[in-house]
């Protein structure tokens, strides 16, 4: 004779497979990875590491041999490593700017380069302390020649801008592709391109007379 | 005929050399000349690491060592005077052995962290199936224990006369 009756059997059965149904979706839940939206931020700060103070004095006017220091942030969001560039460019009132919509790069020309590769989750900050060290006036125009970026020296070429007013740092965010082998402004994430860049505008009337 | 076929051959020049022009502009970066390409493959098993399920801690070990790999290789990229050429191949001698450690452990880590995701799944849904048999037998015995209180309360039972 069977201690449980047919009824309470199927009952039994019921409770099993439903039970069983609720659990291997708890578990398909829980060993399942979730998508989650992938984004780089970039940020740069003034020199009391908050969104202000951008020049000394708080004058635009930077001259010549003058420290400015900023903090250049980036922050990986994209679930995996990555080998991150920024790039620093500078630029006049007239250079265009990166294109948004085109996910094009800024043709200004590059100054300098910071490169690191970073874990998910990882937020990478570098101090970058610059000065004009040499620039000089032609004829109304002035010419930034020579860029000291973190006791580095780098030379510059063909950017001047009218009574030294409007030159612009442009820092654009490159990320390795590694379906290209090549690093390409910004990155792409569900399919589609995107670009995080920034720009600080500045004046140099000071320069070195010719 | 012979023209057909030099007008094909001319097609296919002209091809080749407008994807051989196309290329450089492909080419974005400032910097590909100058990384060495095994840094790419690298990151990619790193990425295989990752996405076979190593923990953070795992892939922070190999980003410390990708990162000194990059500094050393920014490093030898600075050496460009004849003389520090016998430095700059020590330089990018140890970048490279720094990049196939990576890779050596990348490798393992992939190997690891693939058998311990598959060991975690098997172990959740086997106690998916723990839990629904302790559910099923908890529910047993409730239904159990709820019907023997119902039949004492029933016999329990008095007559009143009202």
């Amino acid at each position: 004779m069977s201690v449980i009756s047919s009824q309470n059997r199927r009952t039994l059965i019921a409770v099993f497979v439903t039970l069983l149904i609720i659990c291997a979706m708890i578990a398909y839940v829980a060993t399942t990875p979730r998508p989650r939206e992938q984004f780089f931020q970039l940020y740069v700060l003034g020199a009391k590491h908050m969104a202000a103070d951008y020049y000394p004095n708080n004058d635009t006017d930077i001259r010549l041999g003058e420290p400015v220091t900023w903090y250049l942030g980036v922050t990986d969001n994209m679930g995996t490593v990555q080998l991150v560039s920024i790039l620093v460019k500078i630029g006049n009132q007239t250079i265009k700017p990166p294109d948004d919509q085109q996910a094009l790069e800024s043709p200004a020309p590059v100054v300098a380069e910071f490169m690191r590769f970073m874990q998910d989750n990882e937020t990478w900050e570098t101090p970058f302390v610059w000065s004009i060290t040499d620039a000089v006036s032609v004829g109304g125009s002035t010419r930034i020649l020579v860029l000291q970026i973190d006791n580095a020296t780098y030379q510059i070429q063909d950017v001047s801008a009218s009574n030294g007013h409007n030159f612009r740092l442009i820092l654009e965010l490159w990320t390795w592709q590694t379906e290209t082998n090549a690093f390409e402004f910004g990155w792409i994430a569900g399919g589609e391109h995107r670009v995080a860049w920034l720009q600080v505008w500045f004046n140099m009337t000071s320069p070195r007379l010719a | 005929m012979r023209r057909i076929q030099s007008k094909l051959a001319l097609a296919a020049v002209l091809a080749i050399m407008s994807l051989v022009a196309v290329q450089p502009l492909m080419v974005k970066s400032q910097t590909i000349e100058t990384l060495q390409p095994h840094f790419g493959q690298t990151l990619a098993s790193v990425h295989q690491a990752e996405s076979a399920g190593a923990t953070p801690n795992e892939i922070g070990a190999l980003v410390g060592l990708l990162n000194k790999a990059l500094e050393l290789n920014e490093d030898a990229l600075k050496l460009t005077a004849p003389d520090e050429a016998q430095r700059r191949a020590e330089l990018v001698a140890q970048v490279d052995q720094i990049l196939t450690t990576v890779e050596n452990r990348a490798a393992d880590l992939t190997a690891l962290a693939s058998q311990r995701s598959y060991m975690n799944k098997v172990f959740t849904y086997v106690w998916g199936v723990v839990a629904a048999i302790l559910g099923t037998i908890v529910y047993a015995f409730a239904t159990s224990f709820y019907r023997k209180y119902r039949i004492k309360r029933t016999f329990q039972m008095r007559v009143a006369r009202k």
